[in-house]
């Protein structure tokens, strides 16, 4: 009777254990679950940025914990320890999220940082380079000035050489035209051209014989002479007194002295100055002609009035 | 011989509650569960979210596994198998929640990586000009 009374216990006891649940045993996947649980729980990165997910999975692996315990069946805990294992996976890609998100924040104001250091280094470079180009251009433009005066100057300088150039060849025109007529009119005196200049020569016959004094031939002649030198003030003679080589030579030395002086005075008496005058005598040296004949002698006794080219008051010595 | 009946003195207080206990437990054990609709529509919105968040591109492995998951349990309501409906919805759920998470993460990530080449790109230029 007593084990009647038992009976219904003893069956309840029997359905519970023989029932719909299980032994507790290990489950492989609520290990997993716990044991991933535990490595996210440790980490800064999730406890910090993943708090509400973290909790969640945390939730998740205690219901699975507890159907285990409770001894539910197998397939209960598996699912309840795969629902954790991937809730603890959740939490640990939210972390990973946000990390990024901070690192892109950061990293953004950083390279935002140091595109403006590149900005202001460029901007600090092209100002330089623009600096650069200004003081060039400045140096060039102050260059180029200088050389624009530099050609006036020049140019103003070749004008004036130019200008006297003009001038020169002009006078010297001048200076032609009145050499020709000069030479025009010395043909006139029956002058002829030689390398000393144009030389007129005053034969014998001009003088009185043997003597230094001009003939009214030889005066007419000095006349011409004189209105010749004075009309052209620049020009100046040298007069030159010759002789046969009758006599000695110191007496025809003397005698060509006079000659020439003679021809001197003469002029100088009719008005030019004597500064224009040079009168030498050549003596016997200086023949035209050969002695041995009478009309060569006569030829050697003359006076050489020489107009030297270039010969002008500007050459005289004073 | 008389029949064996349980006479009704023999049902004690403590063993009605016993027997009532067991019936309990028996019925929780082995009920059967209604159809878990709303599951399953939890479970669809999840695999969606995971689509949009980029799982086919940033969590393809998370994202087959949740659709496979969800598959499965659109069969088991097919074939009213309740218990495995839910239970493949629930999985399909967290399954898709975790692609989507895996995509975002993914997607950070990548911000950051090209974010941070292009410092160090814009560090070298800056540090070859002040050579």
């Amino acid at each position: 009777m007593l084990k009647n009374r038992f009976f219904p216990l003893s069956l309840i006891a029997v359905a519970v254990l023989a029932g719909c649940s299980s032994m507790p045993r290990t489950n492989p996947t609520l290990a997993t679950a716990t044991s991933n649980y535990e490595s996210a729980r440790t980490n800064p990165q999730v406890t910090k940025l993943a708090p509400l997910e973290l909790q969640d999975a945390g939730n998740a692996v205690s219901k699975a914990q507890a159907a285990s315990a409770k001894g539910d069946d197998a397939a209960t805990v598996d699912q309840l320890a795969y629902i954790a294992k991937q809730k603890v996976a959740i939490a640990e890609e939210v972390a990973k999220q946000k990390n990024a998100e901070q690192e892109v924040a950061n990293i953004g104001a950083e390279r935002n940082q140091v595109r403006l250091q590149a900005r202001t280094a460029e901007a600090d470079a092209a100002q330089q380079t623009a600096d650069q180009r200004a003081a060039e251009l400045k140096t060039e433009s102050a260059r180029t000035e200088e050389a624009k005066t530099q050609l006036a100057l020049s140019q103003q300088e070749g004008d004036r050489k130019d200008a006297a150039l003009t001038t020169a060849e002009a006078k010297a025109a001048q200076d032609q035209a009145l050499i020709d007529q000069q030479d025009e009119q010395l043909k006139a005196l029956h002058a002829r051209k030689t390398d000393r200049g144009m030389v007129v020569t005053l034969g014998d016959v001009l003088f009185n014989t043997d003597q230094a004094s001009l003939s009214a031939g030889g005066i007419n002649n000095a006349r011409k002479l004189a209105e010749f030198m004075s009309k052209y003030p620049q020009r100046n003679v040298i007069i030159e007194g010759n002789t046969d080589s009758r006599g000695s030579e110191s007496h025809n030395q003397a005698l060509s002295e006079r000659r020439a002086d003679a021809v001197k005075n003469a002029l100088v008496d009719m008005g030019i100055s004597s500064d224009r005058i040079t009168a030498r005598g050549l003596g016997e040296s200086s023949p035209v002609a050969t002695n041995d004949s009478a009309t060569g002698r006569q030829l050697n006794r003359r006076v050489e009035i020489i107009f030297p080219e270039g010969s002008t008051s500007a050459n005289s010595t004073r | 011989m008389s029949k064996n009946n349980t006479p009704p003195e023999l049902i004690t207080g403590l063993q009605r509650i016993g027997l009532a206990f067991a019936v309990t437990l028996l019925m929780a054990g082995c009920a059967s569960t209604p159809a878990p609709t709303a599951q399953m529509a939890v479970a669809k919105v999840e695999v969606n979210n995971a689509m949009s968040a980029g799982g086919n591109e940033y969590a393809p492995v998370q994202l087959k596994a949740a659709m496979e998951e969800l598959n499965g349990a659109e069969k088991a309501m097919a074939a009213e198998n309740y218990e495995q409906a839910r239970a493949m919805a629930e999985r399909a759920e967290v399954d898709a929640k975790l692609a989507a998470a895996t995509a975002r993460s993914a997607k950070a990530q990548k911000a950051a990586e090209t974010v941070k080449a292009d410092v160090q790109v814009l560090r070298n230029e800056l540090d070859r000009k002040q050579q």
